[in-house]
Formats: C-alpha cells, sequence, structure tokens
C-alpha cells in the first residue's frame, strides 16, 4: 500500500512535493550557511585582530641578566619567528645649534637598534626623510630642536661628557605608546605617555655610548628584546588564543625567575578585541537568529499549506476505514520523501553558495556538525507539521468535518489569549531596562579579563519581530472580518463590483491567506531590519573613515617637514574639488599633553565634512561661526571640561611651543564648546582653535596637513599627489577608501558584511517561497472553484480579480507591515547595538537600492503567483469541472 | 418560423488522454427552442454531460458545430442568457449561499440589485434561511436547490442542469422540480436536464436518449 500511495503520490502530486521541498531546502541552506559562516568568520578572527600588532612580546631583561639565558628560555616556553634586542637609554635631553640658535629639549629616550630590526619589525620605525639607518631623529625631536638630516646634536649624558652625533634620517615612531611601554607596571597604573623627545642609534654606536653608564645609573638603561611569536598555533577565537598566550607569558616569566618582565603586547591587543570579538559573535545572533528562526517558519508554513489537501485525503481514508496508524504511515511517507527531497536541495544550494562565498566547503571540519543540524532541523520541522496535524485530526475530527473544504477550527490560542500584545509589552519592557543601563549589552573593562554579555538584551528585538508578525496577522483578520467593508472598497479598482465578493472568499480562506501575508510580513521585515543595519553600519563606517583619513585625500606632514606650503600647488591638481590646510600642534593642558588642530572655520568645510554630531549642540555650522568670531576661542574634549570644571567662557590657558625661542610658552584661549569628533583628531581629548591665533601665539603659520576633496575617485586622486610630490618627500598621503578598507577590517564589520550577503540573499528567495504558499495549497480544488465561476459566467478577467487581489494583499499588504516593521526593528536593533558603531549613528541610512530590489522582488512573487494561477485556469472548464 | 435558443449539427467531442482517444459525443443533431422542457435520459459515462457542456458552450465541439440564433455568439452568453447547473458540488466553496446566488447577477454587472434577486430567488425556493450558510453547512440536496436558485437569477433564455437531483430523496426531487418548473412556468426560457432518473425525465416536455455518445431526440412526449 505505502508503494502504491507513493506511486501516485510522484505521479500526480510532483509539483505539491517539489514546491513543498523548495520551501525546506531554503531554509536548510540558510542555517547551513549561517553556521558555516559562523565557523569560517571565527576561524580567521584571531589572524584578523591580531594583524596589527608589530611586536608581540617585549622582554624586559633585569640588570645583568643574560641574555642567551632570557633567549633559550623563551624557545623552552613557546615558539617564536623572530626576536631583537633593543637598548633603551634616558637622557636628560638633547642640544642642537641651528640658525644661530641653541635648541634644547627636555628629558628624552636614546634607542639602540640593530640593522636587522627594521626588516623584522617594520612597523616600528617609518622613515620620513633622509636615510633609513645611522642616527634617527623622532619627528617630533627635529621640530623641537628645528634639526633635519645632516645637522649634529648632542645627547646629553647623565655623569659623561655629551656626545655629539650627525642626523642621517628623520622617522616616525607610528607604535611609540608600545615601545615605550613601562613594562612590568601594575595593571591598575595609568599608561604612561611616550616621550616627546627620541633618537634612534645603532645597536653598536648606542651600546659603546651608555654601556659606561650601567655601572653608574643602572636604572636609566634597559635591554629589551622584541620578540614575533608564531602565530600558526593560536586558537581561531580571540578569548581562547588570550589565554593561550598569556599562559605562555607567565610561563615564560616563570623560568626567567626575576631575570626579565614579559609586556605581553599580543595579550593585550586580544584583550582589546574582546568586545569587538564580542559584538562580532552578538552580530551573529542579532540578525542570525531570526533568520534561522525565519527558515524554520517557512519551512513549517510551506508543509502546512498542504493541510487541507492532506485533511481531505484522510477523511477519504477514514471512511474506507484506515486506522490511525495506517493514516499516520501514509503521511510520514509524504513527509519524509518531502523532507529528503526539500534537505538534499538545500545542502546542494547551500554547498553551491558556500563555495561562491568563502571557496569553503561544508561537510569538513567544524562546519559538519552545524550542516548535520540544519538538515535535521529543516527535516523536524517540516515532519512535524505534517504528521502533528494529521494525528490530531486523526484523533479528534470526525471524517465529515474533516473532510469539508474549509478548515474547521476555534481562533487560534495566541489570538484568543492575546499572545501579540503581551509579547510586545515585554519587548517594550526589556527595550527600556537596556536603555536604563545605556545599551551595554557588552561588557568587558580595560584590564579585566572577564566579559560579560547580556543575553537578555536579544530577547527585546525577537519578541518584537514575533509580536510585530502575530499583529499583523490580528489586524489581517480584522481587515478581512470586520474591516471587511474597507478592504471591499479598496480593491474596487482591481475587482469592481465583484469587490465584496472577492474580500469575502479571501475571509474564507484566511488561514492559508495569513499564513502566506505572515511568511511575506516577516521575510520583508527581516531583510529590511537586516539591510537598514547594515547600511547604517556602513555609513558609520564611512564616517569612522571620514574622521581617520580627515578627507577624501590627506596629505600629513610634520612640524620639520609641513604640508603646508604645497598647498597652492596641491590646489591646481585637476582632480582636486576644494583643498584646506590644517595645523597640527601640541599643547598642554595643565601637565597633559593633547593634539591641538588649527584651523580657518570659515572655510574647513570646503574640504572635509563637519557634522553637527560632531559638536555638542550639534550644530556645526554654529559651532564653526562661533569659532571664528572669537580669535582666541577654544573647542576642547569632554574630559577636559569635566577635568578642569570648564563654563563656556572661561579662560584656558595652554603651552604651545613658539618657534621663535622654542620653548613651551603660555597661550590664553577661551572655552567655547565642546567638541566630539574632528577629522584626523585621536579619540582621546583634543583642542581645536583658530590657525591664525595659533600662528600668531607661535611665531609659525605652517599648516602640516592640507584636506582634500576630491572630485575624483579618492585612490586616484592620492595617487597623483603622490607622484607630485615624489618618493623622496617625507609627506605621508592617504585616502578614504584605504581607511575605509581598515574600518571594515574590524571583526564585527566583517561579520555584519557577512551576515548580511547570505541573509539578504535569502529574504529574496523567502519572498518567492511566500508565492509557492499563495498558489500551491488546495490548488485543484481552487481551479474547481475557478471552473464553476467561469461556468456561470465568470470572464477571465473577473476570476483574475480574485487572483490579483489575493495577491496584492498577501504581497503587497505584507510587504508593506514588512517594511514598517523592519524600520521599527532595525532602529531597536541600532540602540541595542550601541557599542558597534564608531561614531554613533545620527539615524538610519536607508538603503534606497535594497529597498528597491525587494519592491521587485515582491512584484515577482505576486507575478509568479497570479501567472502560475491563471496558467492552471488554461485547463478546459470541464476537465476542472470534472476533478474532485 | 422561430429559431432555435440553441442548435448542434453532427457536433461530436472527441477527449484525449495519455495517448488514448474517446469519443464522447458522437455527430450529435438537435435543436432547442424557448420554452421547451427537454430531459437527455441515459446512463452514467453515456455523454450527457458532454452535450449540457456543448450546449451550454462550455467546451467546442471536436467537429460539427453549435449555434445559439436566438442568443448570439459565444462570447454573450453567460451568465444573462444561458445558466448552468453543474454537477455537484456546484457552489463556490468560499461564497456563503446568498454570495452564490448573486454571483451571475454581479458577473452580469448588475450590483445594485444583486443581492436583492439572489434574496428573492432564495425565497421563491423556500431557502432564505440558508442565505448565509456556507456550502460546507448545506446538505447536497440543499447545495443543489441553491445552485438552482442561482440558475434562476435573471432572465435567462436557456437552462441547463447536470444531473439537478443526483443526491437528492425522491420527494425532495419532486418537491424541487415543482418549484423548478412552477418558477419557469412565467417564463418562457428552456430547460434541459440531464439525468438517469426516468422519474424526473417523465416531467419534461421531451425525453432524448444517450447512450455510448450517440444521441436519439425521437422520444416519446413526457406527461
Amino acid at each position: 500500500m505505502l508503494a502504491i500511495w507513493l506511486n501516485g503520490f510522484l505521479r500526480r502530486r510532483l509539483d505539491l512535493i517539489l514546491g513543498s521541498a523548495a520551501g525546506v531546502a531554503l531554509a536548510v541552506a540558510l542555517l547551513a550557511l549561517l553556521g558555516a559562516f559562523l565557523v569560517t568568520s571565527g576561524r580567521s578572527m584571531t589572524a584578523r585582530s591580531i594583524a596589527a600588532v608589530p611586536v608581540d612580546w617585549q622582554i624586559q631583561l633585569a640588570t645583568g641578566a643574560d641574555a642567551k639565558f632570557v633567549i633559550d628560555a623563551l624557545g623552552q616556553a613557546t615558539a617564536y619567528r623572530k626576536i631583537e634586542p633593543v637598548g633603551y637609554a634616558d637622557t636628560a635631553g638633547f642640544t642642537a645649534r641651528t640658525g644661530g640658535t641653541v635648541q634644547t629639549t627636555g628629558p628624552g629616550k636614546v634607542l639602540g637598534v640593530d640593522r636587522s630590526y627594521r626588516t623584522d619589525f617594520p612597523e616600528q620605525i617609518r622613515s620620513l626623510i633622509g636615510a633609513g639607518e645611522g642616527v634617527l631623529l623622532a619627528q617630533q625631536t627635529a621640530a623641537n630642536l628645528h634639526a633635519t638630516v645632516g645637522d649634529s646634536i648632542a645627547i646629553e649624558r647623565a655623569g659623561l661628557p655629551p656626545v655629539e652625533v650627525k642626523v642621517d634620517g628623520i622617522v616616525d615612531l607610528p607604535n611609540a605608546d608600545s615601545l615605550f611601554q613601562a613594562v612590568g607596571l601594575a595593571p591598575s597604573v595609568a599608561p604612561q605617555a611616550p616621550p616627546d623627545n627620541v633618537v634612534i642609534l645603532p645597536l653598536t654606536q648606542w651600546h659603546a655610548l651608555f654601556d659606561p653608564l650601567t655601572s653608574m645609573r643602572s636604572a636609566a638603561i634597559e635591554t629589551q628584546l622584541h620578540v614575533g611569536l608564531t602565530h600558526d598555533r593560536l586558537p581561531s577565537e580571540p578569548m581562547a588564543a588570550y589565554d593561550s598566550v598569556s599562559r605562555a607569558a607567565r610561563n615564560l616569566e616563570a623560568r626567567l625567575a626575576g631575570a626579565g618582565i614579559v609586556a605581553d603586547n599580543l595579550a593585550a591587543r586580544l584583550d582589546a578585541v574582546r568586545g569587538d570579538a564580542l559584538y562580532a559573535g552578538i552580530l551573529f545572533l542579532f540578525l542570525g537568529m531570526p533568520g534561522a528562526l525565519l527558515a524554520i517558519l517557512v519551512s513549517h508554513a510551506v508543509a502546512v499549506s498542504g493541510s487541507g489537501r492532506r485533511r481531505w485525503e484522510q477523511s477519504l481514508l477514514r471512511i474506507r476505514g484506515a486506522s490511525i496508524a495506517q493514516i499516520l504511515r501514509l503521511a510520514a511517507l509524504e513527509a519524509g520523501t518531502i523532507s529528503i527531497t526539500g534537505v538534499a536541495l538545500g545542502l546542494c544550494l547551500a554547498t553551491l553558495a558556500a563555495r561562491l562565498l568563502w571557496q569553503d566547503s561544508l561537510f569538513t571540519g567544524a562546519a559538519l556538525p552545524w550542516t548535520a543540524a540544519a538538515a535535521l532541523l529543516g527535516a523536524m520541522a517540516s515532519m512535524a507539521a505534517v504528521l502533528l496535524p494529521a494525528w490530531a485530526q486523526a484523533r479528534s475530527l470526525t471524517v465529515a468535518v474533516a473532510s469539508a473544504a474549509i478548515a474547521p477550527g476555534a481562533p487560534p490560542l495566541w489570538r484568543r489569549f492575546r499572545v501579540d500584545l503581551l509579547l510586545l509589552l515585554l519587548s517594550a519592557a526589556l527595550f527600556w531596562l537596556m536603555q536604563r543601563q545605556g545599551y551595554q549589552i557588552v561588557l568587558a573593562p580595560e584590564g579585566v579579563p572577564a566579559a560579560s554579555v547580556d543575553y537578555y538584551a536579544f530577547a527585546s528585538p525577537i519578541l518584537l519581530w514575533i509580536a510585530l508578525g502575530l499583529i499583523s496577522a490580528r489586524l489581517l483578520g480584522i481587515a478581512l472580518g470586520p474591516g471587511r467593508r474597507l478592504l471591499s472598497w479598496a480593491f474596487h479598482p482591481v475587482a469592481g463590483p465583484l469587490s465584496s465578493l472577492v474580500t469575502a472568499a479571501l475571509d474564507r480562506q484566511r488561514n492559508r491567506i495569513t499564513r502566506a501575508f505572515t511568511v511575506v510580513l516577516l521575510a520583508m521585515s527581516f531583510a529590511t531590519s537586516t539591510a537598514v543595519f547594515d547600511a547604517t553600519f556602513r555609513a558609520q563606517a564611512r564616517v569612522d573613515a571620514e574622521l581617520t583619513n580627515g578627507a577624501d585625500v590627506t596629505v600629513t606632514g610634520s612640524a620639520a617637514l609641513p604640508a603646508g606650503p604645497l598647498l597652492p600647488q596641491l590646489e591646481g591638481l585637476p582632480g582636486v574639488a576644494a583643498a584646506q590646510p590644517m595645523q597640527h600642534r601640541f599643547a598642554y593642558v595643565g601637565s597633559d599633553l593633547q593634539d591641538l588642530y588649527g584651523i580657518d572655520p570659515t572655510s574647513i568645510g570646503r574640504a572635509t565634512r563637519m557634522s553637527g554630531a560632531y559638536f555638542q549642540g550639534g550644530n556645526a555650522t554654529a559651532t564653526m561661526a562661533a569659532l571664528a568670531e572669537i580669535p582666541d576661542g577654544l573647542l576642547v574634549s569632554e574630559e577636559t571640561v569635566r577635568d578642569y570644571q570648564l563654563q563656556p567662557g572661561d579662560k584656558i590657558n595652554l603651552r604651545l611651543l613658539n618657534v621663535t625661542d622654542h620653548q613651551y610658552r603660555t597661550v590664553p584661549f577661551h572655552f567655547i564648546g565642546i567638541v566630539r569628533e574632528f577629522p584626523t583628531a585621536p579619540s582621546d581629548s583634543f583642542l581645536v582653535a583658530n590657525a591664525a591665533y595659533v600662528a600668531g601665539q607661535t611665531g609659525s603659520s605652517t599648516a602640516e596637513m592640507v584636506l582634500l576633496r576630491s572630485r575624483i575617485e579618492p585612490a586616484r586622486l592620492a595617487h597623483e599627489v603622490e607622484a607630485v610630490l615624489g618618493p623622496a618627500s617625507g609627506l605621508r598621503v592617504s585616502d578614504i577608501d584605504s581607511a575605509l578598507r581598515l574600518v571594515n577590517s574590524s571583526l564585527t564589520a566583517i561579520d555584519a558584511a557577512g551576515l548580511s550577503e547570505i541573509e539578504l540573499g535569502f529574504a529574496v528567495l523567502m519572498l518567492l517561497v511566500a508565492a509557492a504558499i499563495v498558489f500551491i495549497p488546495n490548488l485543484a480544488e481552487r481551479r474547481r472553484a475557478f471552473a464553476i465561476m467561469a461556468a456561470v459566467g465568470a470572464r477571465l478577467p473577473q476570476i483574475r480579480a480574485f487572483i490579483w487581489s489575493e495577491g496584492l494583499l498577501v504581497f503587497l499588504g505584507g510587504s508593506l507591515a514588512g517594511l514598517l516593521s523592519g524600520l521599527l526593528l532595525a532602529g531597536m536593533l541600532v540602540k541595542l547595538l550601541t557599542g558597534v558603531f564608531d561614531p554613533q549613528p545620527e539615524g538610519l541610512t536607508i538603503p534606497w537600492l535594497y529597498l528597491a530590489v525587494l519592491a521587485v522582488a515582491m512584484f515577482v512573487a505576486t507575478l509568479a503567483a497570479a501567472v502560475a494561477t491563471q496558467i492552471t485556469l488554461r485547463r478546459p472548464i470541464v476537465t476542472a469541472l470534472r476533478e474532485e | 418560423m422561430t429559431s432555435p435558443v440553441v442548435e448542434t449539427i453532427d457536433a461530436a467531442r472527441i477527449f484525449h488522454r495519455g495517448g488514448r482517444s474517446f469519443e464522447a459525443l458522437r455527430a450529435a443533431s438537435c435543436r432547442v427552442f424557448l420554452g421547451e422542457r427537454i430531459a437527455i435520459l441515459g446512463p452514467s459515462g453515456s455523454g450527457k454531460s458532454t452535450l449540457l457542456h456543448l450546449l451550454g458552450g462550455l467546451d467546442r465541439p471536436t467537429s460539427g458545430r453549435v449555434a445559439w440564433p436566438e442568443l448570439g455568439t459565444n462570447l454573450d452568453l453567460r451568465p444573462k442568457l444561458i445558466a448552468i447547473v453543474p454537477q455537484s458540488p456546484s457552489l463556490v466553496p468560499w461564497l456563503s449561499t446568498v454570495e452564490n446566488v448573486e454571483l451571475p447577477a454581479l458577473l452580469g454587472g448588475e450590483p445594485r440589485t444583486a443581492r436583492h434577486q439572489a434574496m428573492t430567488s432564495l425565497e421563491n425556493l423556500g431557502l432564505a434561511n440558508l442565505a448565509k450558510r456556507l456550502p460546507q453547512e448545506l446538505s447536497g440536496g440543499q447545495a443543489q436547490r441553491v445552485a438552482i436558485a442561482r440558475a434562476l437569477m435573471g432572465d435567462c433564455k436557456l437552462i441547463l442542469a447536470d444531473e439537478p437531483t443526483g443526491q437528492i430523496d425522491g420527494a425532495t426531487a419532486a418537491a424541487l422540480f415543482d418549484a423548478l418548473l412552477t418558477h419557469l412556468a412565467s417564463r418562457d426560457a428552456a430547460l434541459v436536464v440531464a439525468t438517469h432518473d426516468p422519474a424526473v425525465a417523465a416531467r419534461m416536455g421531451r425525453s432524448w436518449r444517450i447512450d455510448h455518445g450517440v444521441l436519439d431526440t425521437a422520444a416519446a412526449t413526457g406527461s
């Protein structure tokens, strides 16, 4: 009997099997891809997060320690790729005699490095001008001394005569913070600022100059070993990698027994990205889980869509004496056929997608369990959708009721108990609680090993999503019931005098219509919220890149080698739409050295975006106008305002370097406002002032930087600028796209982009699945009903009115409701995941192009369902009338 | 001389299915005039429904022709000129009783009077109390009476009923026919009923016999 049933099923209902299997396939494919994505992103997370660590470990040798012993102990503790000795010597200062004046700096550091250091750790020292080896001057030191390549400077040595050296090159130290970190301090101690004055000598020369001091002032002389570890065996997950590296460092220190202390930069970096890694994982939950739920729901909905036909067939079987067990066996056969077909199709689809997206396999390694789980979940959802109703109906419904054309039943439980409203209230309450605690989902305090994630935060958007789906189903029920007149009026342009019958027909097929409507709504809502979140994230990444780079193209120099003098040359380039100079100085606020940016507030906006979000008050135009009006006006950060209890109008004294005597002199300013962000400014405290006033007070109108707004692609303009400047200019040219690539390389950005790629594509497919849900169920019955109408006298356009009205209600209505829901959800997600945004978004960014694609998909789905139905109407009326 | 409402001239209908052909109707020629009451009598599978479908314009003959000299072309026949009661089930399952009955008026562009006409038609057949029920909530006999009420809407000139008493007991069928014939008495519409029930055929003015697709229109006049 099973064979006969299956044979008949495959021969006569193949379209139903394939249609239902398509829904299951979509669900399985999405679940499998989400799992594979989790594995893929996790695998490379550690590598991505430590890519920018220049020196993994800095081992500070104790006085008199044997370097060979330390290196041997290092080899026993862990595997390493490279190791370089670096000498550190304190100096009372440097002196230079240039242009008839003598410049003297404050205390500084003299480093000694081998020639191979720059090969092993290329990110540590960046040449600006002159030679790449020999006596190298840090750019700030060169500015302080007014020295350049070829000048002689004197290095003070406590207890010994100063020594003169000739400057071979001027360099930048991009990682000065870690290079000069105080090794061995307790975590609670505030980080030390790097020295303002640095000279780098060849290691042999350094030893010659400072070894004699070892016995006299051992505290002033240190040796470090800079180590690059082997990363191949690190765990893929940053926290696990952090544990591994930290343990190795502690193991080494135990072996050294006081002969050395390890500054673990690698672990610090892994610790720092803890929050990023956690947010990346959380993004997977926030953006991925609704997709997974939707996939299971679609699988279930597609399987349930055939319930009317199955109920009728099973009633026939019961009339002929089939037992419940026999009915369930036949139902299981159908369910199994659909599940197996669906799972196979889904795995094929997912395999193809995985190869295209990540050149990876779903059936190897850590991805295999996820693939198996996806197959199992999809199969179980569709099997349950067929078997559970069959079992329940066989046990509880009479044959007569079961064989009715329209399914019986009271309103669903959720409607009776107002579950939709309860979920909405619960979601709102949870969101309000999150708002009260400042949307802190990830708590990863600096220096504290443990990180906590507030998983309850997930509940709010998930509950809202479900609630919106149920509320929309309730509203649809109201529209079809008490609101039928209004709906009838709305359908009048399509159905004419038949509009009342059309709405009556839709009401009587409420289950099928509601199912399809809800799938469309949830798919649209899910796609919209993901797309809006992704667009907002990308927009903020763009803002972040704008702030990091300063403008489309930025030419960065230094006090010794400013970019400002090249302004006329740069302005003349055809690709330059606007160019603005900007000073970048350093000023002491109390004992705190902060970056100071000098601008022309009336014209800075020509070359770079001045967003209201950068300033307190939110009005960039007003802030710039205020700065222009007050020559000694100063914009400071919130932290500075707090530290010094500033009020608007308060006088604030800064100490700025004066070029006439190369001394730091007090310059008065007046605090006029708070600046939160500024192009090229660091994330900590900084200052913005009028360039003219700073020039007048410091004796130098030099602009260290030039900001360029580009008419062409920024990368192209950057190349043109580099060509104009030449390779030995010592100036750095950067473009916004490079900065954007860097921003987009964060773990969170990669996860957001990857998830969006998967889910946005599936959302479009799910709209087509909804079309199948509309079209497939009770096909023969609907065909006969339309044939009766044709026999009574309905013309094809009149029958089309029923079909198109159904399509419009499901797809247009569902899409609009889904769009609104998606926007609401996106707003909630952006608030809850506020930690991933830097800077905070001013509002949502709407991806109009993607929404247009969704609208087209919606239209195609409507068209597909309507056309497919109409194609079946081409069957002769008499043939359809003979069908039962 | 009046024209027939509908006539067939050597109309034949062959169905093709799965590579095989089946001749459901063979060269049938017949005429129906206004006011006639005709029963097409024959066993199941004899071709009654096929002939009815051709007469109603639901199907086209494979050979021969069908014409409606009194009514016009095939395009204008339904719902205003010809009403068809298909074999059961013959109601649209998503529409209530009154909605099923008012369907022809709405399709024919008479929305203002559709509901009133439908209720009148239901009342004439004693079915007004079933107006809001769905087809699944009706018995087989009630459903067929509703289908007939639908056919009696408007001023059709030709009413074709396919086994209208197929699911009804004898007494109810008789009552149904009484109501039908009474309603049609004041109208000049022709009524053609396909049936295998001799009792129904006996109440019609003429009977045609059909067997294995062969139509014999020379039959005794009914009582």
